[in-house]
């Protein structure tokens, strides 16, 4: 498993709050020289990460949200909090957000749900191996490539609409990425078709970490089929699910590849969730601030579902 | 044959098929030869025009220098970051460093927030530096973006190592850097290949910085050409869209089943 402890890692590299604890309670090397000299060494070979990630990531970073705070229109720059207030007021913000619901809801349950009925519906059987590699397949397509073929598919003139009117329900038969809320909706789907593959794997994984006493244990207590999926696989499979979950939502928060590819966020603006929004306020509508605003509040908001996982990830792991 | 094991497979072959529909879609209509496509989607091969639709592809949205330079980023800043990681774990595990914790989350904390926080800020810096337009600028972009996670996969397999071979061998005098090169590095290498599939497909597949970091045709990634493809589908026509799809993702779906092993153990281990 993925939360395999390890007492192999000194106390310093246990990470807990202390970030300015006093020094390694490792005992130094033997040959250590002076101790400055040791540092440096040790700070030359840190410098390119932290140079890297302070220079590309955390100043933008910084600066996104310094800029959020600064108003697009009016002549006396700052502004407080008036480019958040236009989640109040904007609607195409207000749907933007209803949007992201939709995509978190979606990008959590359809791929857990689907990745767990598949993993543990298959088996060795020739059908089994080839429903999973049916399944697995698109997930190694990128987003932009996914769009393309989605495209293809709910297109006025494309294969869904094709059937439809084949199979004599042609009056269901509509442009699939017109009207709200069913663009979002067959999006989701789409994406649920390409994120279920990496779902099917890891609770692959996690099924075959299971040790099958546990089964035959329950077997021989007299549980049924869905008795020994509900009391003994799945708790088993706790680990798992939380890397599959805290995966589906950092990741569909994050869409925005195949939004952009579709719709670019249109039509009128329905489509967008935040990530999409904030690309549009600041390179289409030109609105910088109202960008950085959006930006921050979607920071927030994957931090906290990050939350939600990495403290059992770094709980297991010892950060 | 029971009828719960008939059910299933039932269930099943209904859900493969399903998964299959698109991806069926995506080849045959790739196959179509763009001049026969009558305007609805085909379900069967019909003739071979899969190459010239793929050329049609490449002359139109210049996917010749875009697969050049999507290789480039991808190998040159995966290598990269595999190994500024590689550095950082070892500094931060191995060396006797002060504020661990602070240096690790530092280093980590570029990989909990979302890329739109990043954009503008290098957008505006890159304008101003020259770097905008270019490949130098494109690769430090992507390294960058990939090291956190990186980092937080080498340190985490630096973790389970033995410590005790190092210490032996800096006890006999050997020097943190051949210790680094020639003790870590062999012994983290299957984390490090599994970080390099991984941003290596990661890279690949990035869009947001390559309709935006650059403009030029020969500068950008092969995913900002496909979506400009897809921009002109009523023009091109599905087949050679399809075909400029299908032609982009060959290498990573190449590269995913067959290192599939790295891959599931990088995702493990993250995210």
């Amino acid at each position: 498993m993925s939360t395999r402890t390890t007492d192999r890692r000194s106390p310093a590299a246990d990470g807990a709050p202390a970030a300015d604890r006093p020094a390694p309670a490792r005992p130094a090397p033997a040959r250590t020289g002076s101790g400055t000299r040791e540092r440096l060494t040790a700070g030359m070979f840190l410098a390119p990460a932290v140079l890297l990630v302070a220079l590309f990531l955390l100043a933008p970073f910084g600066w996104t949200v310094h800029r959020s705070f600064f108003s697009d229109t009016r002549t006396s720059p700052f502004s407080w909090f008036e480019n958040y207030a236009l989640f109040a007021s904007d609607p195409a913000l207000t749907r933007s957000v209803q949007n992201t619901l939709m995509w978190v809801v979606g990008t959590v349950v359809l791929p857990f749900v689907l990745g767990l009925a598949i993993a543990c519906m298959t088996d060795a059987s020739r059908l089994s191996r080839f429903a999973r590699l049916c399944v697995v397949l698109p997930y190694a397509l990128s987003g932009s490539a996914v769009a393309v073929v989605w495209n293809f598919m709910l297109t006025t003139d494309g294969a869904v609409n094709q059937v439809l009117t084949n199979v004599g329900l042609g009056s269901f038969a509509q442009g699939w990425l017109l009207t709200w809320p069913g663009n979002t909706v067959v999006m989701i789907l789409a994406n649920a078709w390409q994120a279920t593959g990496v779902a099917v794997i890891l609770f692959l994984v996690g099924l075959r970490s299971i040790p099958p006493e546990t089964l035959e244990a329950g077997a021989l207590d007299g549980a049924n089929g869905w008795q020994q999926f509900r009391h003994v696989v799945l708790p088993q499979l706790r680990p798992v699910s939380i890397i599959v979950i805290g995966m589906s939502l950092v990741n569909g928060l994050k869409s925005f590849d195949l939004i952009w590819v579709l719709t670019q966020g249109g039509p009128g603006r329905a489509t967008e969730t935040l990530a999409v929004s904030m690309y549009n306020e600041t390179f289409l509508e030109l609105r910088p601030g109202a960008g950085a605003a959006i930006a921050v509040v979607l920071t927030v908001i994957v931090l906290a579902a990050s939350w939600f996982y990495l403290r059992r990830q770094l709980d297991v792991k010892g950060v | 044959m029971s009828t719960g094991r008939v059910l299933r497979n039932a269930t099943l072959t209904v859900l493969a098929l399903l998964w299959l529909v698109p991806t069926w879609l995506l080849v045959v209509n790739a196959l179509v030869p763009a001049e026969s496509y009558s305007g609805s989607p085909h379900w069967l091969p019909d003739g071979f025009g899969l190459l010239d639709n793929m050329s049609e592809a490449w002359d139109r949205a210049s996917l010749g220098p875009a697969l050049g330079n999507s290789l480039l980023y991808s190998v040159v800043s995966a290598a990269a970051a595999a190994v500024t990681a590689a550095f950082a774990a070892f500094a931060t595990v191995v060396m006797p460093v002060r504020r661990q914790a602070l240096w690790f989350w530092v280093v980590y904390s570029g990989t909990l927030l979302p890329l739109q926080v990043f954009i503008r800020p290098l957008f505006l810096s890159y304008a101003q530096t020259s770097l905008y337009d270019t490949q130098t600028g494109l690769v430090l972009v992507y390294t960058a973006i990939a090291v956190p996670f990186a980092f937080f996969v080498l340190r985490n397999y630096a973790l389970t190592m033995e410590r005790e071979i190092v210490e032996a061998a800096r006890m006999d005098g050997a020097s943190w850097w051949r210790l680094f090169w020639q003790i870590h590095v062999p012994l983290t290498r299957s984390a490090m290949v599994a970080v390099f599939v991984f941003q290596f497909v990661a890279v690949w597949n990035d869009l947001m910085f390559g309709i935006t970091m650059v403009t030029s045709r020969n500068i950008r990634p092969v995913m900002a050409a496909l979506a400009d493809l897809q921009g002109n589908y009523s023009n091109v026509g599905p087949p050679v869209v399809l075909a400029g799809a299908l032609l982009v993702s060959l290498p990573t779906v190449v590269l995913f089943f067959s290192a599939q092993r790295f891959f599931v153990s990088s995702l493990r281990i993250h995210r």
